[in-house]
């Protein structure tokens, strides 16, 4: 059986994980000495409420190898089991390589690892992709292959609202560029080859997400969409009536992004992923 | 018992470590996830069921550094670990060839560890730490002379790794995971080197800044990491400089009767990188000082000394100093490739282009016009091939169309024609340095249009314009150049201007002039604000005379 694995910066819910057979290995989020597994400790509600309101500023970790450890050898029990372990961009995270260490210790071939070069949406349209090959029969060499390859047709727009949480997590890469301004500006970022990327730098939200719309529309035909928002729900609504006039034929999975990709995007952050056909 | 000198000595590095980090993501962790990682490993090795035999303690610790490890460094950390405790397993006892074979395993075991071993990184000080212990190996049987070896080399691959990665040579910086490594080792050493006689009780003092920071002026400039933590480590390397290097000076003071604490306080006060450990029967010293020979004569008051070492950091100085000097004396900063330059009539517009990304800045607007040199010689400051120059009056577009002509062959410049500063500031907004010029000037000038500007005076004389009748000292709005709303004071205007765009703004910038003050530009904001609760406001000082409101309408 081909098991998929992914981890909690997919920004699953747990009914959704369930559903699909998809095993999350969680990251971890820490305000201070108190620490909370990404998703199953702490729910994104109230890491937004904390992250708002509170004083200490929330740090981030990857799993350990152990825990990714426990999660295959589970997972690998019989000779026919195999695992598909799909993760956050090696350049954001250093989850891929505590996953490369645990897949070490197993036979060469059970456990196929692939870096998505992407996080939240992005990756779990490239997980939700996978599923489907899985139970359409495919084998796992197949499979493999196709999600590696399939990396080159998903991308990620994300209009944040400020700068701050990504900059002071030490994730704001080529985006360094738009620190600085004096006049309230909103970041319109990309991913590009699993860095944070500068795409534009807009005044207004609604310029914002038009302008997320515009990019996308070279990107048609496209065979799914997931709108993802950082504690604020009324963007998805704005972008979903957008994207239903743009894409009336693609499907939109919305999601809340979770504690850990909160710490980086902030309150208020809305990012649209996109797998092209 | 070395493991927790390490972890001692790692603590108290902590921080600097955290300072260094900025390969792979620059979150400023490396030394708390190493600390937390080695502690991990420390708890579990206190638990080992052999305590006195070599191979349990480090497979324990190994096991307690894998499960505690965090972050990226920790988990190589850990992977170390696991190597030595591989390179040790079956011996009850070290001697100078297990002790070589377990760092060779550390190492190998680490480069497995991660996918894409990169040079410069920790994993460089550990193999080089590898090679000083089997280098060692051939020449002493002495464990502390090879552990020694392995702190020195261990350190100068630290002071290495600036020159191998790219993002810390932007910086300014060594590997800090690489520095992290090299402190643990450095803990690990002194207190193998006090274990025959002492219960270790390793407490790391003050120990000053290491030249691992090369030249201040470089760390800015490579735009990996202009955080105030950056310019600290700066600041850091031009004081570490005039403190000069002078003199590692080791050695024991032999008791009885010596007061630890005493004798901290009053060596430590003499030199930097202080390591001073021991009890009543023996203290063992290790400072860096100017002055080697007050430092004796203090120590010698105390009790015999022994061990006596002292060696001229001079050399090492002096690397560094050549270094640094050669940095200034490199050429400027390269030229860019595509720059901005941009004309504004006062300070704060000037302050608000710059932070959007303007090279240079012209003084200059509706009554005082720059002329093509003053545009010229912006241009050449501003130190790139291709300029894109913003008027942001349509007074200065003509005079700013003239400056590729008189420019030099090798710099060309484009013109994006807006008419006012809203425009311009539109404009620049949608600047994307990564982008080449032409695709730059095409969404600049769609960005440009993309705005509306307002700009609210007060007549200074009778006249007719536009249909309406105006009379001295009116408030009059000029929208995009065509006066449209006349009345008797700003709010009223500005209000009548605002209702009668269609669609509605969604964001009203207002920029103050010279004229209104801060209190009175704020009380006409939040009038507007309640007028119009669907846009959003915001306000900033401008500084342009004549109009003592511009707003940009987008």
């Amino acid at each position: 059986m081909i098991h998929i694995v992914t981890d909690s910066t997919s920004d699953f819910t747990q009914a959704q994980a369930e559903e699909l057979g998809v095993t999350i290995v969680p990251l971890v989020v820490r305000f201070g000495d108190e620490q909370f597994r990404d998703g199953v400790d702490l729910t994104a509600d109230a890491f937004y409420r904390r992250l708002t309101t509170g004083r200490t500023h929330p740090s981030t970790s990857q799993p350990s190898p152990e825990e990714f450890s426990a999660v295959y050898e589970s997972l690998l029990r019989s000779r026919d089991d195999s695992v598909l372990s799909i993760h956050i961009s090696g350049k954001l995270s250093g989850t891929l390589q505590s996953a490369h260490i645990a897949a070490q210790q197993f036979d060469a071939g059970r456990i196929h690892l692939v870096d998505s070069e992407t996080v939240s949406g992005g990756l779990q349209l490239l997980v939700r992709a996978a599923v489907e090959d899985v139970r359409a029969g495919h084998d796992f060499e197949t499979v493999s292959g196709t999600a590696t390859r399939r990396r080159s047709r998903v991308g990620l727009y994300v209009l944040l609202d400020t700068l701050t949480y990504l900059h002071r997590g030490g994730r704001i890469g080529r985006a360094q560029a738009m620190l600085g301004s004096l006049l309230n500006v909103k970041p319109l970022l990309t991913t590009d080859h699993g860095e944070v990327a500068p795409q534009a730098r807009v005044r207004s939200r609604n310029r914002g997400l038009d302008m997320i719309v515009d990019l996308l529309r070279p990107r048609a035909p496209l065979r799914a969409l997931a709108a993802f928002h950082a504690g604020a729900p009324e963007l998805v609504d704005q972008i979903c009536t957008r994207l239903a006039a743009a894409f009336p034929d693609t499907e939109v999975i919305v999601g809340q992004v979770g504690p850990v990709v909160g710490t980086y995007a902030g309150p208020g952050g809305i990012g649209v992923a996109y797998l092209a056909r | 018992m070395g493991l927790r000198a390490a972890l001692a000595w790692l603590q108290t590095n902590q921080q600097e470590v955290n300072d260094l980090n900025v390969f792979p993501v620059p979150d400023g962790d490396t030394g708390s996830n190493m600390y937390l990682t080695l502690r991990s490993a420390v708890e579990e090795a206190q638990e080992a069921p052999n305590p006195d035999q070599v191979d349990s303690v480090f497979a324990a610790a190994a096991h307690g550094s894998l499960m505690g490890a965090r972050g990226n460094s920790g988990v190589i950390l850990s992977q170390i670990l696991r190597g030595f405790a591989q390179g040790v397993s079956g011996k009850r006892t070290l001697d100078v060839h297990s002790v070589a074979h377990a760092f060779r395993e550390a190492s190998n075991v680490a480069y497995r560890a991660v996918m894409k071993p990169t040079e410069g990184t920790i994993l460089t000080v550990i193999r080089e730490a590898a090679e000083a212990a089997e280098a060692a190996a051939g020449e002493t049987d002495d464990i502390r002379a090879q552990l020694a070896r392995v702190v020195k080399e261990s350190h100068a691959a630290v002071e290495r790794t600036i020159d191998q990665l790219d993002v810390l040579r932007d910086a300014g910086v060594v590997d800090a995971g690489g520095f992290g490594l090299a402190v643990a080792f450095e803990g690990f050493s002194h207190a193998v080197d006090e274990s025959d006689a002492l219960p270790v009780g390793v407490t790391a003092m003050r120990r000053s800044t290491e030249p691992r920071v090369r030249s201040p002026s470089l760390a800015p400039a490579g735009g990996v990491d202009t955080s105030a933590a950056a310019q600290r480590r700066g600041a850091a390397a031009v004081a570490a400089r005039d403190e000069g290097w002078g003199y590692c000076t080791e050695f024991i003071i032999n008791g009885p009767g010596l007061d630890l604490e005493a004798v901290r306080d009053e060596l430590s006060a003499l030199g930097d990188s202080v390591l001073i450990v021991g009890d009543s029967e023996t203290i063992r010293v290790h400072i860096h000082t100017e002055d080697p020979a007050s430092l004796i004569a203090a120590a010698s008051r105390r009790g015999s000394l022994t061990k006596l070492k002292v060696e001229d950091m001079t050399a090492q100085h002096h690397e560094v100093l050549e270094r640094a000097v050669a940095a200034e004396l490199a050429p400027p900063v390269p030229r860019k490739q595509l720059g901005v330059v941009s004309v504004a009539p006062a300070d704060g517009f000037g302050d608000i282009l710059r932070s959007l990304g303007a090279d240079q800045v012209v003084p200059g607007g509706q009554t005082m016009n720059p002329s093509t040199e003053d545009l010229l010689n912006a241009v050449q400051a501003a130190n790139a091939a291709k300029v894109i120059l913003l008027p942001n009056n349509s007074n200065v577009i003509l005079s700013a169309q003239h400056v590729d002509e008189v420019a030099d062959n090798d710099l060309t410049v484009r013109v994006v024609p807006t008419r006012n500063l809203p425009q311009g500031i539109s404009a620049l907004l949608a600047f994307d340095p990564g982008a080449d010029l032409e695709s730059n000037v095409l969404r600049m000038q769609a960005a440009m249009s993309s705005v509306r500007c307002v700009e609210v005076t007060r007549a200074v004389r009778d006249s007719t314009a536009n249909g309406h009748e105006i009379k001295e000292g009116n408030v009059i709005a000029i929208v995009d150049d065509d006066i449209t709303d006349v009345g008797a004071d700003y709010a009223a205007v500005i209000d009548s201007v605002l209702a009668a765009q269609a669609p509605a703004p969604e964001l009203v910038t207002v920029y103050r002039g010279e004229e209104p003050s801060e209190q009175e530009a704020e009380a006409l904001v939040a009038s507007l604000r309640t007028t119009h609760p669907d846009v959003e406001f915001e306000l900033h000082e401008g500084g342009q005379d004549h109009y003592p409101y511009v707003l940009s309408l987008e």
